[in-house]
């Protein structure tokens, strides 16, 4: 089923591992999973939301000027190409009453709920990706992609505080038990999107598909029995898992009716993880926009590094790591150092939101379809609080937002809840509440 | 302000409060006369906060009963906590003497105690727990014969500490698909599946790393640097290995001005000995200044192009073993010739060039190239417990099969079990013949619930909140998880189906048989790598221009010792406390260097009596002392956290929200780092924890941030002198080493604590409590020895059994 056509560049380059990998499409690649309500007309959208940890030093983040006439930090001035598109938040609050540390940060970040202060077990809310992905993600093959840079197993003690690792670990969540584990390596990434075959051809795939599906099966009955010999109390696993298998056993339903047929996009696989931050954070931007370009994703979120992240920017000639840096406890050397960290964060993601802008997609560009959250789920990491949170929005929102280019302050102590209830809403998952909101945050400036 | 319950931050803030209040107090009445005076003893020192007006940490110790503390362990055993580290009444409010805190502790703990013996809660682990990443890993090593990297299929499971706690593991779609795909692999791999497509594995090498040395046991002796790696061949047929050469910042290759010799071998035999290096195909840069001509710059950028060797291999798991040969006498000493290459200097500059030696950056190892079947591996030799010839297929495959879900469900499988996967063995041999068949059955069994999953399910018609001991079978797989992190092997198998495990003689006996197996490895590296954080070791980036002498070569000498150190505790079933007072350690050369011992030499870390009192046991080691350090600077506060959350099992609190750090106005402006904790812990909020961890953190500070021992810091000599809670002074590493080594039942706790959450995954509760004494108390007559601890936790309550579903 050929939906819309776009032209793509024949050769897109990833790089990683210090080598430049060619990823050569075919021509006129179409996506192979696109379901019938896209065409060309309606452009899907796509919705990113990209995490930076331990907080945004103010004055390199937060124009002091309110509206369209604000001013361009030296964060911001990183998105300077983009100022028509950007759309700078603040006033938003983790929470409504003073909460603090870097589980909650994280933890509170797209949910608006405390997350329970345990190390056994998880407790949070349904993130704002994932409600979205309830509805954006039920034309694609994939739901929603979660993204980040480091291997959160090689950290132990990273449960912190006497909360679970789960919380500052990732920003989805799936439901308020069910954590999403994030991905660092780009061969992991490649694979769910374009799975784990040695060859790219179609009959191949459509193969391992149906037979995936016979094993699913299988899976299926085995928990159903199993569930059947267990106490209704001690299900809720188990039922997660059946869950889980059902998912992917309809979403394989999905992409055997939409053939991919060669039009496919002939990849090659990413081997390994670059040793650079940069080059690994570029990779992994890369594998995003090749998702959202291709429609295989619709949702995604991307820790460019976990929450209270010890990560030392060597690139940057820093010796510190990224988190004691930021309790800079007013030490000069250390705001400047932590600063250099966030502009440089931004920089990479101007990176990404140029090469959006470069993509063509239907009758604009993948930047003019999408929104692209960027963020920090604390407010001043120094005192370990959650006002005021960092946050900016970006891309053209597929028709569904009439202007960029401002700058907007929201009272004080408004959830950020409230801006993420009003984004479900705009984007077609409609909800009364969401996680902490009190109420529907004012987009009127700009839908 | 909340305070959190167990957080002693802040309580100073209260204290004049307190005291108004307690002069309120009455004395509670109806405590019998063998209490009475420890109702005095807790109105006088406790209940002045702790009391139903302030509720301080949530506890009203006036409404406790004193005379039936078994009546409220959720509150008692909190106490007993506090009372044990002496950490309450905190300072300056007055504390009881020494014999009246143990007179107190003992009185409430004998009572906990037989309490607990006539109402026994073993606590619930989930019910489904599902198999971590290390667990499946391990798995399939010991179902299949496979060694699988378990970190490139599977992704990282959340840590409340430890990484195996059944609440939190759970299943999203995201994590299904992985384990589909997973499956599918391992399943193809395993039978060695005639059409598995040519592959590429990268095996990087750290530039940090001084190749200065023959680098492994496993690489022959007389070679210099390089690398050997186990690495699976999954069939027979034709494989390429490249190597690829550290290169300087602009790419040209190191070290080839001179000729070199590259030895390839598999499993210990040479495929091939390549000469490189040493060409000179125009002119070459020189002491003139002159840059090298073009064709030169060429070679200079390629010399590694022809570092490739095609063989033939036959399938299978197989040591590949890449080094130089070493062309120069020992007497030259490690690092001759090349130029030492330390974090400080990063990456080599175009101009070493000159004179260094090449290292190896990267091996490559990529096939099969023209698949000449599936040969004879472990694996298949593990499956295939028969070939079918003709009609008995069907037969065949329900053995395979049966014998597979087996030990992989942990229990004896019946029609039901198998008849599911025996279709999909003939959806898979309808397609593919037989072996495909078997394939496909593996690849669900691996994906199957009863796999994936240990079922703990209760035993029918039990009322709720009854403690019930656990199958022999359930028995088994917790305590293959425990020791191996994986599946009962069969003797443990048959002895739970026969019914056998409860009989504490054979109990015993299993333990002792699997501690003795190379599999317990498992407890040095999933239980203490992340009890005593060892893991992060591999993610510290000491700086370079503080520490110069760091390199990639100590931080994994660092690491090989704690790991063998480790090993060789338990292995020998030294007493836990060893941990603390060891006299020996294991060093090679390079970390003998570092420790100031000499007469050591070459790459091979072995056993060695340590002299220097200050680097006896686990504090002295350079792991743990690099761990809890900043990149620039040691931190008092980690150690002395480190100490105390890992050693002696306090929990510490993390710091109050919105209390910000010591203004420093400019680093050093306000004296020595122990002045600035000083003023710091005056501040009251931070005091009640800091006064816990700085003392012993202000013992390490005779070593830096990587552990090397020092006497003065920026001209400044260091005061490791302290004085803990209970008012004792220490004065540096070995004197507060012999103050823990004196009250090891301390240590022991924390480590039986840590064990026993790590034995059940789960977190520990306060019935747990009485548990843990038992297996200490008990353990003090085999001198706390580990395989006595080990073994009280196979015994004991929680571990044997289980409390059904909650009303």
């Amino acid at each position: 089923m050929m939906i819309f056509r776009k032209s793509i560049p024949r050769r897109t380059f990833i790089r990683g591992l210090g080598a430049t990998i060619a990823l050569p499409f075919l021509d006129g690649m179409t996506p192979a999973f696109a379901g019938p309500l896209d065409t060309a007309a309606k452009p899907a959208l796509r919705l990113g939301y990209v995490y930076v940890p331990n907080g945004i030093i103010r004055e390199r983040w937060l124009p002091t000027k309110v509206g369209t006439d604000f001013e361009m930090t030296d964060c911001l001035q990183q998105w300077a190409p983009f100022r028509n598109q950007l759309t700078v938040l603040s006033g938003l609050d983790g929470g409504p009453q003073f909460v603090g540390g870097h589980p909650r940060g994280s933890g509170m970040y797209l949910t608006g709920v405390d997350p329970k202060k345990s190390l056994n077990d998880v407790l949070d809310g349904v993130s704002v990706d994932q409600a979205a992905a309830r509805e954006l993600g039920k034309q694609t093959q994939v739901d929603s992609l979660q993204l980040c840079i480091e291997d959160a197993a090689e950290i132990a003690g990273q449960a912190l505080g006497g909360y679970n690792a789960a919380y500052t670990n990732t920003i989805s969540w799936r439901t308020p038990t069910q954590p999403l584990a994030m991905e660092y390596r780009p061969r992991a990434v490649f694979e769910r999107l374009f799975g784990d075959g040695d060859s790219m051809d179609p009959e191949a795939r459509l193969a391992r598909m149906r037979r995936d599906r016979s094993v699913l099966d299988f899976v299926s009955e085995e928990t159903t029995r199993l569930l059947a010999d267990l106490g209704a109390s001690d299900q809720t696993k188990v039922n997660e898992f059946l869950d889980a298998v059902r998912d992917v056993e309809s979403r394989i339903q999905r992409a055997e009716a939409s053939p991919p047929s060669a039009d496919l996009p002939q990849v090659e696989r990413p081997i390994g993880v670059p040793s650079a931050y940069e080059d690994h954070a570029r990779l992994m931007f890369d594998l995003l926009l090749l998702a959202y370009q291709g429609d295989m994703t619709r949702v995604s979120t991307f820790m460019l590094a976990r929450e209270y992240s010890e990560l030392v920017y060597t690139n940057l000639n820093h010796t510190e790591p990224h988190h004691p840096l930021t309790h800079h406890r007013g030490v000069e050397w250390r705001i400047q150092q932590a600063g250099e960290v966030n502009v440089y964060h931004c920089k990479l993601f101007a990176e990404f939101l140029a090469k959006m802008r470069a993509t063509p997609d239907g009758d604009g560009s993948l930047l003019d379809h999408s929104i692209l959250f960027y963020g920090a789920g604390m407010g001043d990491a120094d005192i370990h609080n959650q006002w005021n949170l960092p946050v900016a929005m970006l891309g053209g929102g597929a028709g569904r937002l009439k202007r960029g280019g401002i700058h907007i302050q929201y009272p004080k102590g408004t959830p950020f809840a409230n801006f993420h209830l009003s984004l479900l809403n705009l984007i077609g998952a409609p909800t009364e509440q969401f996680g902490n909101s009190t109420g529907p945050a004012d987009l009127s400036a700009i839908v | 302000m909340k305070i959190s319950v167990g957080c002693i931050c802040g309580v100073i803030l209260l204290g004049a409060a307190c005291l108004q209040a307690a002069q309120e107090q009455s004395p509670s009445s109806g405590a019998d006369a063998a209490s009475s005076q420890y109702r005095s003893v807790i109105n006088r020192y406790c209940a002045t906060c702790h009391n139903g007006k302030l509720k301080t940490a949530d506890l009203d110790l006036n409404a406790a009963d004193i005379a039936n503390p078994g009546k409220a362990p959720h509150i008692w055993e909190k106490v007993v906590t506090k009372l044990r580290f002496r950490a309450m009444p905190p300072d300056p409010l007055p504390r009881p003497d020494e014999a009246t805190y143990n007179s107190l502790v003992n009185y409430l703990t004998t009572e906990l105690d037989q309490a607990s013996v006539v109402n026994r809660n073993p606590g619930r682990p989930a019910t489904a727990h599902r198999l971590n990443r290390t667990q499946y890993t391990n798995a399939m090593r010991d179902l299949l014969g496979l060694e699988i990297d378990g970190a490139s299929l599977l992704p990282a499971d959340d840590s409340g500490g430890f990484d195996n706690l059944g609440e939190v593991l759970s299943v999203s779609p995201v994590l299904m698909e992985r384990y589909l795909s997973a499956a599918r692999k391992i399943s193809r791999l395993a039978v060695g599946n005639p059409s598995i497509p040519l592959d590429s594995a990268n095996y990087p090498v750290s530039p940090y790393l001084v190749q200065g040395d023959r680098m492994s046991e496993d690489l022959p002796f007389g070679t210099r640097g390089g690398v050997a790696i186990r690495h699976h061949f999954p069939l027979d047929g034709e494989y390429a290995i490249k190597v690829r050469l550290l290169r300087t910042a602009d790419g040209y290759v190191l070290g080839i001005a001179e000729p070199h010799f590259l030895d390839v071998r598999l499993d210990g035999s040479r495929i091939k000995l390549i000469q490189f290096g040493g060409e000179h195909l125009g002119r070459t840069a020189g002491a003139d200044g002159l840059e090298s001509d073009f064709q030169q710059k060429e070679y200079e950028r390629n010399a590694d192009a022809g570092l490739v060797v095609r063989i033939p291999v036959k399938a299978g798991a197989r040591l590949v073993q890449v080094s130089f040969l070493n062309e120069r006498s020992a007497s030259e000493g490690l690092f001759a010739k090349r130029k030492r290459l330390t974090l400080q200097d990063a990456l080599p500059g175009a101009n070493d060039l000159q004179g260094s030696d090449p290292d190896v950056s990267r091996v490559t190892i990529s096939g099969p190239y023209g698949a000449r079947g599936s040969g004879e591996t472990a694996s298949r030799q593990k499956i295939f417990v028969c070939h079918p010839s003709g009609e008995d297929e069907q037969s065949c495959a329900r053995d395979i099969l049966a014998g597979l879900a087996r030990r992989a469900y942990r229990r004896p499988v019946g029609e039901r079990d198998l008849s599911p996967l025996l279709k999909l063995y003939e959806a898979g041999s309808s397609e593919g013949g037989f072996e495909a068949g078997i394939e496909m059955a593996l690849q669900g069994l691996l994906v199957s619930p009863h796999f994936l999953f240990r079922i703990e399910s209760e035993p029918s018609r039990m009322p709720p909140e009854t403690a019930y001991a656990v199958s022999d079978l359930v028995l088994a797989s917790r305590l293959s998880f425990f020791l191996w992190a994986s599946v009962p092997d069969e003797p443990l198998l048959r002895a739970a189906e026969q019914g056998k495990l409860s009989d504490p003689a054979v109990l015993e006996q299993q333990v002792r048989r699997m501690l003795a197996d190379p599999r317990a490895r498992n407890l040095v590296d999933d239980f203490a790598g992340q009890w005593l954080l060892l893991r992060n070791v591999k993610t510290k980036t000491p700086n370079r221009d503080v520490y110069p002498e760091f390199d990639e070569n100590l931080r994994q000498a660092f690491e090989k010792e704690t790991e063998l150190f480790l090993t060789s505790m338990i292995r020998e079933d030294q007493p836990v406390p060893e941990l603390l007072n060891a006299d020996y350690t294991f060093m090679n050369e390079r970390l003998a260097k570092f420790y100031d011992v000499s007469g050591i030499y070459g790459s091979h870390l072995r056993r060695v009596d340590v002299q220097d009192e200050n680097r006896r046991g686990i504090l002295g080691q350079g792991s743990v002392l690099l761990l809890t350090a900043y990149a620039n600077r040691t931190s008092v506060v980690q150690r002395g956290k480190w100490v105390l959350e890992n050693l002696l099992g306090v929990q510490v609190p993390p710091p109050p929200a919105n209390v910000p750090g010591l203004k420093e106005k400019g680093e050093g402006g306000l004296g020595t780092l122990r002045q600035q904790m000083e003023a710091h812990r005056a501040n009251p909020a931070c005091m009640g924890c800091h006064s816990l961890m700085d003392p012993i953190g202000f013992a390490l500070e005779n070593f830096d941030g990587i552990g090397k021992w020092r006497t003065a810091e920026n001209g400044a000599p260091i005061d490791p002198s302290g004085t803990l809670l209970d008012g004792t002074e220490f004065q540096g590493v070995t004197e507060l080493r012999q103050l823990l080594h004196g009250r090891p039942e301390l240590l022991v706790h924390a480590v039986t604590e840590k064990l026993l959450m790590y034995a059940l995954g789960r977190t520990l509760e306060h019935y747990d409590a009485p548990a843990i004494r038992g297996i200490v108390r008990d353990s003090a007559a085999s001198d706390y020895r580990w395989s006595s601890i080990i073994l009280g936790i196979a015994q004991s309550t929680p571990f044997q059994m289980r409390r059904t579903r909650p009303l």
